[in-house]
């Protein structure tokens, strides 16, 4: 079978697919909520909309992550620094290459992928453990770099001072980063739906029966953490164009934990877990503004918990109604089929 | 000659600093060997017994009172985290990465509750010795010597419990087949919780030793607990031999890097490494070793 063929059937699949999902309660009530939040720029105030920004640029952050820990199973702990990455790799084209801003983001996403590729290249073939500690010695190794090499990467201090996309109309720009993230999310839902997300989650059960199936698990893990790296780092790109300053902060653990409290809170390995993740933690965070203090903290106690207690989170605590109401379904059309 | 004096120095310095982390770094080690779990509470571990120390110091004002008394807060921590979380998560599908999960949230919180009770303040505790031993060139810190000796006097009980005793045995047995274990009459609950406890036991007797090097505060877990993981994915991990001779080796070239370049690129510098032999021997030096 061509390329072209693969790609046509993964469309065709992932369209099936989504008019099934989109047709659940949660699906409608998911739909609802985004076309909610494509309003909010008409309606609400500066402050609203900024919030609602964020959580956009956050949706295409997290939900790549779940990408990679969530479908593949492999626990990359560099997330946070490759969004860090992307957002150098645009600030610094667009400040000393002086390039088109819709390019420089591209750059960025082009800089996350590549630069997973010097841990994941050695580190792929191990198990994920090793991983998880190799990439967070990775993670901390991209964020003394960017305190370092000063030249590029100005130091503690970071950059500043590039141009605001659409000549500083948050208007355009809201909008802009909602076609950008709707793009890619819908990308990254045909690439899980496909072929290729069907190997993912084979090789999260058991790689070694993926591999027995004659598929080159290493090559689709590489391509994996490729593509949800180069989407950290698109993400990042629009977040240095949304605060307009870059700094280390941006890549340091503390991000990382946002990324993940967000994914394991919405829901680690579902596809809609990262938004309901992003807008209960951020959500969250901007009602607890006054205690800035202890939101790591509260983050840590809801990891926790979740982890405990509802280990498929928020969107995947009911799993068992559904399988309910498939039987229930089941029941019914045997009973129509009865009583023809 | 002055040249290979300081190298000499270096060396010295590199040995006494590696004796330390493998202190840190055995303790990552023993859990995975034991019972297959990533603990990524192990920073917070060892920024807790700094903790630990520092107040029994405070109350007591005795060093040889404050230092067993942190391993041995750390040691009830440890049976707490393992009893009360990691067992909770033993059973499930995909363990792994639910431990890595829990474990890293009982580190977020651990930091962030100290930060929130004790700020961000840095403490420290007074030596037990001062002054210095020199010979020739060289000169010996004493009380680093004396913190390598608690060290190795440490590991050295370690490793005979785990060679001679009874329970060692069984952490062994548990360690190489739990199922087996198990049907031989082991209970392999006891033997985890017990695992942890010693593990979190070395990682606060690590805070407390080193917390003159790195002093104490909320965040400090994480550069020694970084250092552990370089050590034991050299040394391989689950291999006490192999992260002992790797915690050495790291030291040493630490150090000597130290005399040429910065800490910032010695730490990258000392990554490449980890990566060029995870890309030779994915399994570390320590496979060599223990077989």
């Amino acid at each position: 079978m061509s390329t072209v063929d693969d790609i046509k059937l993964a469309l065709r699949r992932s369209r099936k697919q989504a008019e099934e999902d989109l047709f659940t309660p949660r699906g409608i009530l998911l739909f609802l909520g985004v076309v909610a939040t494509l309003l909010v720029p008409l309606f609400a105030g500066p402050y609203l909309q900024g919030v609602v920004l964020q959580m956009y640029i956050f949706f295409l952050a997290v939900a790549s992550w779940n990408f990679i820990a969530g479908y593949f199973g492999m626990f990359s702990f560099t997330h946070a620094a490759l969004f860090g990455i992307g957002g150098y790799a645009t600030a610094v084209s667009a400040l000393e290459l002086g390039v088109n801003p819709i390019v420089a983001i591209v750059i960025g996403g082009v800089a996350g992928g590549l630069f997973s590729l010097p841990i994941t290249i050695p580190a792929l073939r191990l198990g994920g453990s090793y991983l998880a500690m190799v990439t967070l010695a990775y993670a901390e190794i991209i964020h003394l770099a960017a305190i370092s090499f000063r030249d590029i990467t100005g130091g503690p201090t970071g950059l500043t001072g590039f141009t605001a996309m659409f000549g500083g109309s948050r208007f355009q720009f809201f909008y802009f980063t909602v076609a950008v993230v709707g793009l890619f999310l819908a990308v990254q839902y045909v690439l899980t739906v496909s072929r290729f997300g069907l190997i993912a989650r084979a090789i999260r059960e058991s790689e070694d029966a993926a591999q027995m199936l004659g598929n080159n698990t290493y090559r689709h893990k590489l391509a994996g953490f490729f593509v949800g790296s180069a989407l950290a780092g698109v993400a990042g790109g629009l977040q240095v164009y949304n605060v307009l300053i870059i700094s280390p902060q941006m890549l340091q653990i503390n991000q990382m934990i946002r990324f993940m409290a967000m994914t394991v809170i919405g829901g680690i390995g579902i596809f809609s877990g990262p938004i309901v993740g992003v807008v209960a933690v951020l959500g969250l965070s901007e009602l607890l503004r006054g205690f800035t203090s202890i939101r790591l903290l509260i983050w840590g106690f809801l990891l926790l918990i979740i982890i405990l207690f509802a280990p498929n989170g928020i969107m995947g605590s009911s799993v068992q109604s559904d399988l309910l109401k498939e039987q229930a379904n089941t029941v019914r059309n045997a009973l129509r089929g009865d009583s023809k | 000659m002055v040249e290979t004096l300081l190298l000499l120095q270096q060396i010295i310095n590199g040995l006494l600093f590696g004796g330390q982390l493998a202190l840190v770094a055995i303790g990552l080690t023993l859990i995975w060997g034991v019972t297959r779990i990533l603990n990524f509470a192990h920073g917070a571990m060892f920024m807790l017994g700094g903790y630990a120390g520092f107040f029994a110091y405070e109350f007591t004002g005795s060093l040889l009172v404050a230092i067993p008394v942190a391993a041995l807060a750390l040691f009830v921590i440890g049976v707490g985290t393992e009893v009360l979380v990691v067992r909770q998560l033993r059973d499930r599908d995909n363990t792994e990465i639910a431990a890595i999960i829990g474990t890293f949230a009982i580190a977020v919180i651990a930091e962030n509750l100290m930060r929130y009770l004790y700020q961000t303040d840095r403490r420290s505790i007074p030596t037990l010795t001062t002054g210095i031993w020199q010979f020739d060139q060289i000169i010996l810190i004493k009380e680093q010597v004396l913190m390598f000796t608690l060290a190795l006097v440490s590991l050295g009980v370690l490793f005979a419990v785990i060679r001679y005793t009874k329970l060692g045995m069984a952490m062994r047995a548990v360690a190489q087949d739990t199922d087996t274990a198990r049907l031989m009459g082991i209970r392999s609950d006891r033997i985890y919780a017990l695992t942890f406890g010693v593990s979190a036991a070395l990682a606060g007797l690590a805070g407390v030793l080193l917390s003159n090097t790195y002093s104490i505060y909320p965040g400090v877990g994480w550069r020694p607990f970084l250092f552990a993981f370089i050590v034991v994915i050299i040394g391989g991990l689950g291999s006490v031999r192999g992260t002992l001779l790797a915690a050495l080796f790291i030291g040493v070239f630490r150090s000597l890097s130290l005399t040429f370049i910065s800490s910032q690129q010695a730490e990258m510098l000392l990554f490449l490494v980890m990566i060029a032999i995870l890309i030779v021997r994915p399994t570390g030096i320590g496979g060599v070793i223990d077989s």
